[in-house]
């Protein structure tokens, strides 16, 4: 697997990068430490701070690129991850900045996971093992993208990973008199119904059925939003894999982006598969 | 002298008109353009009866149900709302009652707020009969529960809003030419047996007649709407998406311009979908989109009272909740979508706080009539 890293020598890129670690697997793949600066007075600094990197990724990595690119964080970035053709970019968590400052520009890191051609990887907190992930499936694409991306993870890991398949439902009933059995029904009950949401569990299911993978399939009932971070909460998990919003055509300009609202309100790793 | 004949070209030509003329009348199904009409001239009927049906009436509503102020015409408006389970034909007679001097332009403008408060119970009570024969609460209730907050929230703040624009008289210049010769024509037309029919009834059993015409022409309105039959489809899938709330809004309007309805519109969902359900996130903005177009028909009986400030009272209504429903969209929508739903929640998980509501919608209504 090609991986791209950033780093600018703080704490947060070094968790970033020891949490992205966790997806290299095996030690003959390509990585790709980045960092970008504004003026070329920064060169020395971004220099040592891809020395730190390579130092905190080392002996277990081997095959270590460092690049320093000079413009603006995004567009850098996107920049390199297409001509790289990587599979994964792992990022550290957003500057803090208040909402003004999120309504007036958006982060970053968004428009880097809006306009990578690859899964994005955003760290956030300290480094903690991938033991558990939670992956969020709406069921509106054919195929199970995240799921696909959790099983290339699975393999590249030694460790057995506990993966809950979560699909939220955010129906209620558009009338009296519909039948509300499924809006209240756990995912057991909705598999055995052969329900609409019983192809989206089990498509994952099949996926995922590899050694040292244990999934579980859960529904839950509420905004979407809202129960993917309850859940992502209250389970403790490691990392959490969420589809991209697919901005091309209609889908773009009509759906709302969900991707963007989890990725700002998040409070642990996530990864976002496009 | 020769007449010549057409060329080739020009007979190509006319016969690929006639061909396109003959598809596109096959797609229109008569039926339905009949019932569009039936239905649109007994509206225009309608408001002429209740028109001068109106002034016969206007003493017992100031004295006897003393509907005299802005307040009590809220109430007023609400109740008869509940009375006939819809909310334009009490919208219609608000503006009836506005022109013939029975109440006065604010009591007009509450009392057509009160109509879009007791136009949403129809959903409720269907879906309480639902409650009473056994079924889950939630699901019985939730979208009439969700479509009377909505609308009480949004109109309430709109009422504020709008009884301050309707006292600035800021919107007044703002009228529909609707052209005096096309009501001269309608006057013509209806006026003789207007009056044919008061040789045999009472003044102001006018009212009533035309009330009930109102409602009439309501059901043929929507004997007309095209029939959604949705099976496992694309159309389908749509539902389960999650949309941008301004799609949703948008959404909304569009199809209450059509449907003149907010529970057709309502209604329209159910088929729309493959099991009956819809998103929570969909359904806030649709509702409130579907608020703001409901008031054409209002606007119409308005054109067709040919009075000013009866039209200038639907229009303010419209700019007010449109008003109100941008500011909660762009502003606080978030906040005022979970409110919204965890109100519904908290009424429907227990059947006290169910009681509890549909007693407070009555009584609220009983006691501004009182004022």
């Amino acid at each position: 697997m090609r991986v791209l890293l950033t780093t600018d020598g703080s704490e947060t890129s070094n968790h970033a990068l020891k949490f992205g670690a966790q997806f290299f697997g095996l030690p003959d793949q390509m990585i790709t430490v980045l960092t970008v600066i504004r003026l070329e007075s920064e060169r020395p600094q971004a220099e040592a701070a891809l020395n730190s990197a390579c130092a905190l990724l080392r002996p277990e990595i081997v095959n270590i690129q460092t690049k320093v690119r000079m413009g603006h964080f995004p567009e850098e970035m996107i920049e390199e991850a297409k001509a790289g053709q990587y599979e994964l970019i792992v990022l550290g968590s957003p500057t803090k900045g208040g909402v003004v400052k999120r309504l007036l520009k958006p982060p970053g890191m968004l428009r880097v996971v809006g306009e990578a051609p690859c899964p994005v990887l955003i760290v956030k907190g300290p480094f903690r093992p991938i033991r558990k992930i939670l992956l969020c499936d709406s069921g509106v694409e054919d195929s199970s993208l995240p799921g696909r991306f959790a099983v290339r993870y699975a393999d590249l890991s030694e460790h057995e990973e506990e993966i809950t398949i979560l699909h939220v439902m955010s129906q209620i009933s558009a009338g009296p008199g519909i039948p509300g059995k499924q809006l209240r029904a756990e995912a057991e009950d909705l598999i055995h119904e052969d329900a609409p949401e019983r192809h989206v569990l089990e498509r994952n299911i099949q996926i995922l059925d590899q050694p040292l993978i244990h999934p579980h399939p859960k529904i839950r009932h509420g905004f979407v939003v809202d129960e993917i971070l309850a859940e992502a909460q209250d389970g403790e998990y490691d990392l959490v894999i969420i589809g991209a919003h697919r901005k091309e055509g209609w889908r773009g300009f009509l759906l709302d982006d969900l991707a963007q609202k989890i990725i700002l309100q998040i409070d642990r790793s996530i990864l976002v598969v496009p | 002298m020769t007449i010549p004949k057409g060329s080739s070209t020009e007979l190509r030509s006319r016969g690929r008109i006639l061909h396109t003329l003959t598809l596109v009348l096959k797609r229109i199904h008569a039926v339905r353009v009949l019932l569009f009409l039936g239905s649109l001239s007994l509206f225009i009927f309608a408001i002429s009866l209740m028109k001068d049906g109106a002034r016969a009436i206007s003493p017992f509503i100031r004295e006897g149900l003393s509907v005299n102020n802005p307040v009590n015409s809220l109430g007023f408006g609400w109740l008869f709302a509940y009375l006939v389970m819809s909310g334009s034909p009490v919208a219609a007679a608000a503006l009836a009652f506005f022109d013939a001097g029975a109440i006065d332009q604010y009591s007009a403008f509450t009392m057509i707020n009160g109509s879009r408060l007791g136009a949403g119970f129809i959903v409720l009570f269907i879906g309480f009969i639902y409650v009473l024969r056994g079924r889950d609460r939630a699901t019985s209730l939730s979208m009439g529960l969700l479509s009377l907050s909505v609308t009480g929230v949004t109109y309430l703040i709109g009422l504020v809003i709008g009884y301050g624009i309707l006292n600035s008289r800021i919107l007044d210049p703002l009228q529909l030419q609707s052209g005096a010769q096309l009501l001269s024509f309608i006057d013509r037309i209806y006026d003789p047996i207007v009056g044919f029919i008061l040789i045999h009834i009472p003044q102001w059993s006018l009212f009533f007649l035309g009330f009930g015409m109102i409602l009439l022409s309501f059901n043929l309105f929507d004997r007309c709407l095209p029939q959604m039959e949705i099976k496992e489809s694309q159309v389908g899938r749509i539902s389960r998406l999650v949309y941008r709330p301004w799609v949703m809004f948008i959404m909304g309007s569009v199809v209450t311009l059509m449907s003149m309805s907010v529970s057709v519109s309502l209604g329209i969902l159910v088929p729309l979908s493959e099991r009956g359900f819809v998103r929570r996130e969909n359904i806030i903005p649709y509702i409130m989109g579907a608020n703001i177009t409901t008031f054409i028909d209002t606007l119409l009986a308005a054109v067709l009272l040919d009075n000013p400030a009866a039209f200038s009272v639907v229009l303010v209504e419209m700019v007010s909740i449109s008003l109100v429903s941008i500011i909660i969209l762009f502003l606080f929508y978030r906040r005022f979508e979970r409110r919204m739903l965890d109100f519904v929640k908290w009424v429907t998980d227990d059947n006290r706080n169910v009681v509890l509501f549909m007693f407070s919608i009555f009584i609220v209504p009983v006691i501004l009539m009182l004022v």
